[in-house]
């Protein structure tokens, strides 16, 4: 057996196809995980115990379990208490409850290297609470916690993989459907990987071009 | 639904030898992996354009690809390359190498946040290198290790669970085996998901302890401000 460089070129258009459900997933996901963890993190800022008690629990649950297991329990568990999700539903929320996890922490990280002067300015002129989120707080937090945030979308694209398990026809259960016809599983895996490395690249493209353009308008 | 704990009395020597495979592939990948992870930070040092961008690229494609494709290319690459293994071999090397890009970067950073001189300065008060390195370098470049370190470790426990995909009989491998012959996916899976729990807070505690033993760990900043402490932190302190 030799590696065959012009099979993977063969298999790379299908494959392509196939990857555009990873890309629509891990949109999905970010989208809900950032809207959820920046939720989570307003929450927490209320400080009601046991609120944040229950938010911490959660978040040791989610930190000290492997993902796969999580999106099992959505999968397997779910069914069995009377709520059917889809395969592309039990993955999006798995992922996402995960995610908005880490992403709160993250926050909760951010949030200690913001100036204190800056909520005094904003009491002093009595913003209102939601005012002084939307527009002093929530740009510096986003700003500060962006390089942790485009690796944490890096980890969502590739834990999107994970649901070819749950029957998910990604990149990589295409890959697999594949191999298993042409007997070839090496090079259309690397056909996979390779994508996979694409779609990351893509991602720390994106961030740091708006890494550079926040800090150009901060000027 | 009822939960039905008979099904994990009469199970749980599976969730026992789960378990225990798991915390073995775990170590043994953690060896593995951070001795990859140190040759390639030391050959990373070297200060020339061809290496460091070598090095660059074994990171960067070991960390831009998930675990399970890494996984699955080392199942069948190996046997393509003509060598055969048994499953959880080729799991266990697949974990390492795996984690051997993160650590390779842990270590490169603690070396890189060394202040310069601190070796010379060492020799200059009239230490050998030995001494150098044991009383001055070292110190400090493990407390920058640890922490990331451990992060990772836990990583990798997490990460193992996805061998269960190429049969090796780990943790979540016997879950689904158990599922399959019972049918009682919420027994099964907190059971497998508290077992995970366990092995993650057992491993954070006891790196905690080495944390403690290595030099301090970052203190949280404590806001002190009233009025920012209402919207910067989540812990209620009494204000004074």
């Amino acid at each position: 057996m030799s590696f065959q460089f012009a099979y993977l070129l063969s298999v790379l258009p299908t494959l392509f196809a196939a990857a555009l459900v990873n890309a629509r997933l891990a949109a999905i996901i970010v989208v809900i995980a950032v809207l959820g963890g920046t939720a989570l993190t307003i929450l927490r800022s209320f400080k009601i115990a046991p609120v944040n008690a229950i938010i911490a629990f959660l978040i040791s649950f989610i930190r000290g379990t492997p993902l796969l297991i999580q999106i099992f329990l959505f999968y397997y568990v779910l069914p069995a208490i009377g709520l059917d999700l889809s395969p592309e539903a039990a993955g999006i929320a798995a992922i996402a409850l995960n995610s908005s996890m880490f992403i709160t922490e993250m926050m909760r990280g951010g949030l200690q290297t913001i100036d204190p002067g800056q909520i005094e300015a904003a009491t002093a002129l009595s913003l209102p609470r939601r005012a002084i989120w939307q527009s002093v707080v929530l740009p510096q937090l986003f700003r500060r916690i962006l390089p942790v945030l485009i690796n944490e979308i890096t980890i969502v694209v590739k834990g999107t993989a994970l649901l070819s398990v749950i029957t998910v026809v990604d990149v990589l259960r295409t890959a697999q459907q594949i191999a298993s016809a042409s007997y070839r599983p090496f090079e259309t895996l690397a056909g996979a990987a390779l994508i996979f490395l694409l779609m990351n690249l893509v991602v720390i493209a994106a961030g740091s071009l708006t890494e550079a353009r926040l800090a150009v308008r901060r000027g | 639904m009822a939960f039905d704990p008979s099904i994990l009395v009469q199970y749980w020597p599976l969730f026992a030898q789960g378990a225990w495979l798991t915390i073995q592939i775990t170590a043994m990948a953690f060896v593995l992996g951070y001795t990859v992870g140190i040759v390639v930070a030391l050959i990373a040092q070297i200060p020339n354009r061809l290496v460091r961008i070598l090095v660059a690229a074994y990171v960067g494609v070991l960390r831009g690809i998930p675990f399970i494709i890494i996984l699955f290319l080392v199942y069948y690459g190996l046997p393509f390359a003509g060598i055969r293994l048994p499953a959880f071999v080729t799991g266990t090397v697949a974990l390492g190498l795996f984690a051997s890009a993160y650590y390779a970067e842990i270590i490169r950073a603690a070396i890189l946040a060394l202040p310069r001189g601190q070796f010379e300065s060492a020799r200059v008060v009239g230490m050998s290198p030995l001494q150098a390195m044991r009383h001055v370098i070292a110190p400090q470049i493990l407390r920058s290790l640890v922490p990331p370190s451990t992060n990772m470790t836990l990583t990798m426990i997490k990460e193992s669970s996805v061998l269960s995909s190429i049969t090796v009989a780990e943790l979540t491998y016997q879950g689904l085996i158990v599922q399959g012959n019972t049918f009682a996916p919420f027994e099964v899976f907190a059971a497998v998901t508290l077992i995970y729990w366990a092995i993650t807070m057992v491993v954070a505690w006891l790196a905690g302890l080495l944390e403690a033993r290595v030099g301090q760990a970052q203190q949280e900043t404590i806001i002190r401000n009233p009025l920012a402490a209402e919207f910067l932190s989540f812990d209620r302190r009494p204000v004074r």
